[in-house]
């Protein structure tokens, strides 16, 4: 041996176990390559060649199994041209979808909120002009509500076709709540003022109120806007007009959010409460709260998580009162109008044919109208009244149907209405606004800033 | 004879011009670099391209030379950004690196209820972004979280309404999770000191104390190299929790670079700016690593184990 | 003075008799920091884990109604069924194959590539460019460049597939990886490589007998800290795959969250049973890994 005998100690003790290790370490690479491979389905046109239409939606119940059904129904009935369906998490899908839509790999059928965030499409010439259409197939176009059609038309042509439930928002309160201080519902913004201190007083917080979600914020400003200036100040930010948010009722309206804020009208810590997880709705269910603002998507789970709070007929359902002294119409309201369906314009010709024949047989049948009334939604059809009477909870349908359809202005969503990127301003700002870290006039200045953006 | 070896084995030992070793070790990066340029650099390239033009993800990409950049560099949020990354960063690693060297000591202890003990701090690990950020939001609900349910109003704050409260979550909850991660590896480093370097100081009367901080740290100087680079890295591009857990707020309390480019992005859809934000982080990463390299091996002469 | 490596510390038995602080005069066994840290650690740690079994096993009407940490009144399994049913084995599957095919190959590359760059740098620009290289590409945001990837794949006709994960996972692993290795390999004696080369092993040789020995430590180190990474990695599987038998855990709790909020509880079921299998894993493993992290010269 020499000097460096020990070397070949080393050599003698390690080379069985790192050859072995090496090749474990190989054939797992390998196995790992070959399992993944295995996965591949084809080609990376989503939607395959030819005829198959692809259809892409949100998951969870009960719109899942609803969207699911109607593709089955369709599929059955027409076996030459079929619809293969995904499912997506609400905000995963929104990623998702821009994603696809950029590389040229949009599904045929692009599931969707109108507004600002389908114009975005529109100017990408990456969604069909269904106006002629509709044009041809009036039938389609005429049994549906109008007012769905707003939110699905940019530049006056309509770009996607509504469907779904109407969904307006309302102000939801605890019936024993106000039975606890002995008044009723409040007729006016004075009235809710002056309800303030007489539940803090009982240790019921007046308002509940998820914070983190901050699009639930929004929901306030945009009916205090609406009553107190009228649909046409947001209008003119949603036109692009210069400075539209230095309209005197705009300020106004801020000014009179952070009092309530400041007057503890909300539950303490909102601004951790998170709306995914329906902490809001939990508060008026557990009795911690007297009221909500909220959509009447909250129905359905509020009867499911509440225990017997809806059961027990404890809920009771209102619109959002006037603002003594304002302009706006008290019969207006806000929300989401409808769900819209889109037909990507890379999609194949008998592609775009199927997904054509989708709305016009498939989408709102009697069968779907009547799932949806059942999880509370009222379906846009005219005339779903009359199943109304057929339908679980009765009552609350026929409020969101009189509410919906008696409201002079339905008007989007804000964080809907606007291109994505005045969206994030918007909310941002209002998160902020809620928690008093800026004064309504530099609200209105950051968002002065923010138009046609 | 024997005298002879000695001397010829030194002239061989001397350094021999590496050029050879050069020569047959190149292939070996290659797969490497292989893999890291299709899926790393080339969409870097893109990312940089994508920086100097206009670009809302969907339509025609527009060149649009320095405005993405000028838009960048004059937004107060980017030096609110880097300042919020820096925070996050610092205070993740202030907490983390003790209580992981503590936790580590203590885990390698012998008693046997250790081992269960180390399993269950494994846990937090493997649950997902979406699955703390779940867990967490329940917990710090001031209804029907912490607080309510123990009873302890100082549990039911306005955890994540409050800035600075907010920015104190997420750096709990990301040390939550990758504590035991890097006690494992302290534990690891700590098993390996020899017992003699403790016997020797003990006979010359040191005390438990000077022990810790003269034997102890010193040998543990590369591990803690090691956990403070992962640490430190990885909180640099540490995203998903942030997102699902705060989405940078409240306002922008907890907007770290990587969430600000996100925001940018893929919500206001604003990609030329977002590209910047994307060079700016790359640049702040290469930047670290090489200070990294400077605090840590850059001395090739000193191995841990000289002189013993 | 023979320098032998020695294994036998980190021969799979969990006992340090020699090593370690513990045994030196008995100071260590009042280890009282220490000990205060672990046991408030394991405070910290088991409230949340608490809360999420409990709350799995409660059923989604009423958990908002009792207090969150009182075990359920009513305890159910009705969450548990629901995540079974949903293809939650599939999932499970396509992430375990997902995280070791990532991981493997990026540690095995990694570690050729760290030796490369520690023995070879000295002397080759190339190796020295492409070590610059691997730096530049320590921060880059995945979701900066998730678009680019994403056309890459679209291209390489990889799209929908658990390769797509795969292949961007190793990319993005090797950075770190390198870097982390090659710091430990510059802490191996010069002396050492000499022997080797004295003895006439080659390169190639010298990797594997005398380097991954000595770099088990940081090896196994690398490697969990990407499995635990891939293993939860999100925005990957959602831009490049699509359909519900590609998806991995992550994505699993979809079934779950919908447009009308989040079915706590069903989610929370789906989050024990993606980690009971790893825990035991971890469990029956453990004083493997730790010898792994546990290789000292003994001199």
């Amino acid at each position: 041996m020499g000097p460096h005998g020990t070397t070949t100690e080393v050599s003698v003790a390690y080379s069985p176990m790192s050859r072995r290790h090496f090749l474990t370490l190989a054939a797992g690479a390998g196995a790992g390559m070959t399992l993944a491979a295995c996965g591949s389905s084809g080609p990376g046109q989503s939607g395959g060649g030819g005829g198959e239409a692809s259809y892409w939606f949100l998951t969870a119940a009960p719109g899942e199994q609803i969207r699911t059904n109607a593709v089955n129904r369709f599929n059955k009935a027409n076996s030459d041209t079929q619809i293969k369906h995904t499912a997506f998490e609400n905000d995963a899908y929104k990623t998702k979808i821009r994603t696809a839509i950029g590389a040229g790999q949009a599904p045929t059928i692009i599931w969707g909120w109108g507004g600002g965030g389908l114009k975005s499409w529109v100017e990408a010439g990456a969604v069909d002009d269904l106006t002629d259409w509709f044009g041809q197939n009036a039938a389609v176009k005429d049994r549906l509500f109008p007012s769905s059609f707003g939110a699905a038309t940019v530049n006056g042509k309509i770009y996607a076709m509504p469907c779904e439930t109407v969904e307006p928002i309302v102000l939801f309160y605890d019936k024993r709540a106000f039975e606890k201080i002995k008044a009723e519902p409040p007729q006016s913004w004075g009235d809710i003022m002056d309800l303030v201190p007489k539940f803090n007083a009982k240790g019921i917080a007046p308002f509940s109120l998820a914070g983190q979600s901050r699009w639930t914020n929004m929901m306030w400003l945009e009916f205090l806007f609406d009553r107190i200036g009228g649909p046409e100040v947001f209008q003119a930010v949603f036109d692009g007009q210069k400075d539209a948010w230095s309209h005197p009722a705009s300020l106004d309206a801020l000014t009179k959010v952070q009092e309530l804020v400041r007057a503890n009208g909300f539950i303490k810590g909102f601004s951790s409460v998170v709306a995914d997880a329906n902490a809001d709705q939990a508060l008026l269910t557990t009795g911690r709260a007297a009221m909500m603002v909220h959509g009447t998507w909250t129905y359905g789970s509020m009867e499911q998580e509440g225990g017997d709070f809806v059961s027990g007929g404890n809920l009771g359902y209102m619109n959002f009162p006037p603002v003594d002294g304002g302009k706006g119409d008290p019969s207006d309201t806000v929300g989401n109008p409808a769900q819209y369906l889109s037909i990507s314009s890379k999609a194949t010709p008998e592609q775009k044919e199927t997904a054509k024949k989708f709305f016009s047989t498939a989408v709102l049948s009697d069968e779907e109208q009547s799932e949806w009334l059942n999880t509370g939604g009222v379906p846009i059809v005219k005339g779903a009244e009359t199943k109304i009477a057929g339908a679980k909870d009765p009552e609350f349908l026929k409020f969101i149907y009189d509410t919906a359809s008696n409201a002079k202005v339905f008007a989007q969503s804000w964080d809907q209405a606007l291109s994505p990127t005045a969206a994030a301003t918007l909310l941002d700002n209002i998160a902020k606004l809620f928690q008093l870290s800026i004064s309504p006039q530099q609200y209105i200045d950051n968002m002065n800033q923010a138009i046609g953006k | 004879m024997t005298g002879l070896a000695p001397p010829a084995a030194q002239v061989r030992a001397a350094p021999k011009p590496a050029g050879g070793r050069g020569g047959s070790l190149w292939w070996m990066a290659l797969p490497a670099l292989a893999i890291f340029a299709v899926f790393g650099i080339v969409p870097l390239v893109g990312v940089l391209v994508l920086s100097f033009t206009r670009w809302d993800g969907i339509g025609a990409i527009h060149p649009a030379g320095f405005e993405s950049w000028r838009a960048v560099l004059t937004d107060p949020g980017l030096p609110h950004a880097l300042w919020v990354t820096f925070l996050v960063m610092a205070l993740s690693w202030a907490f983390q690196t003790p209580m992981s060297l503590l936790i580590g000591v203590f885990l390698a202890g012998r008693q046997r209820y250790r081992e269960l003990l180390a399993v269950i701090y494994f846990i937090p690990l493997l649950l997902s972004s979406a699955a703390l950020a779940i867990t967490y939001k329940a917990l710090l609900d001031p209804n029907f979280g912490l607080g309510a349910g123990f009873g302890i109003p100082f549990l039911a704050q306005d955890w994540l309404g409050r800035g600075n409260l907010a920015l104190g979550v997420v750096v709990f909850v990301v040390s939550w999770q990758f504590i035991p991660f890097h006690a494992l590896i302290y534990q690891g480093g700590v098993r390996q000191i020899p017992i003699t370097l403790y016997e020797a100081a003990q006979i010359d009367g040191a005390g438990r104390l000077r022990q810790f901080f003269s034997i102890t740290l010193p040998q543990l100087k590369y591990t803690v190299i090691t956990s403070s680079t992962l640490m430190v890295v990885g909180s640099l591009t540490f995203f998903d929790l942030i997102f699902v857990l705060t989405e940078g707020g409240p306002g922008d309390a907890t907007r770290v670079l990587a969430l600000d480019m996100y925001k940018r992005g893929f919500q206001a859809y604003l990609m030329g700016p977002a590209s910047a934000i994307a060079v700016i982080l790359v640049l702040v990463g290469l930047a670290l690593a090489l200070l990294l390299r400077r605090l840590g091996g850059r001395d090739q002469s000193t191995s841990q184990m000289e002189g013993m | 003075m023979s320098t032998t490596l020695s294994t036998e510390r980190g021969a799979g038995v969990e006992t340090p008799p020699e090593s370690g602080p513990f045994r030196a005069g008995g100071g260590w066994r009042r280890n009282w920091l220490g000990g205060a840290a672990g046991w408030l650690w394991l405070a910290i740690v088991v409230v949340p884990i608490y809360w999420i079994v409990i709350t799995s096993l409660k059923s989604r009407t009423t958990y908002y109604a009792q207090n969150p940490f009182a075990p359920p009144t009513d305890p159910t399994l009705e969450n548990y069924r629901s995540v079974v049913e949903s293809d939650f084995a599939r999932y499970f599957f396509n992430s375990v194959v997902v995280t070791l095919g990532s991981v493997l190959p990026a540690v095995l590359v990694s570690f050729m590539a760290a030796y490369a760059i520690v023995r070879g740098g000295a002397a080759s620009r190339f190796l020295r460019g492409v070590n610059v290289l691997f730096l530049m590409g320590l921060a880059i945001p995945l979701q900066a460049t998730i678009i680019p990837v994403y056309l890459i794949i679209i291209r390489l006709k990889m799209y929908d597939t658990l390769l797509a994960i795969i292949l961007p996972s190793i990319a993005f692993a090797v950075p770190l990886s390198v870097l982390v290795l090659a710091n430990f390999i510059r802490d191996v004696p010069k002396e050492l490589f000499e022997s080797m080369r004295m003895d006439g092993a080659t390169e190639w040789g010298t990797l594997w007998h005398l380097a991954f020995p000595l770099t088990r430590p940081a090896l196994v180190t690398v490697s969990i800290y990407n499995g635990l990474t891939i293993w939860n990695g999100f925005l990957l599987p959602l831009i490049l795959t699509q359909s519900p038998d590609q998806r991995t855990l992550p994505l699993a709790l979809w079934t779950f969250q919908g447009e009308y909020g989040v079915n706590v509880p069903a989610v929370l079921a789906s989050v024990v049973l993606a980690t009971l299998p790893i825990v035991v894993l971890y469990a029956l493993g453990r004083r493997q890994l730790l010898s792994g992290l546990t290789v000292g010269f003994g001199r």
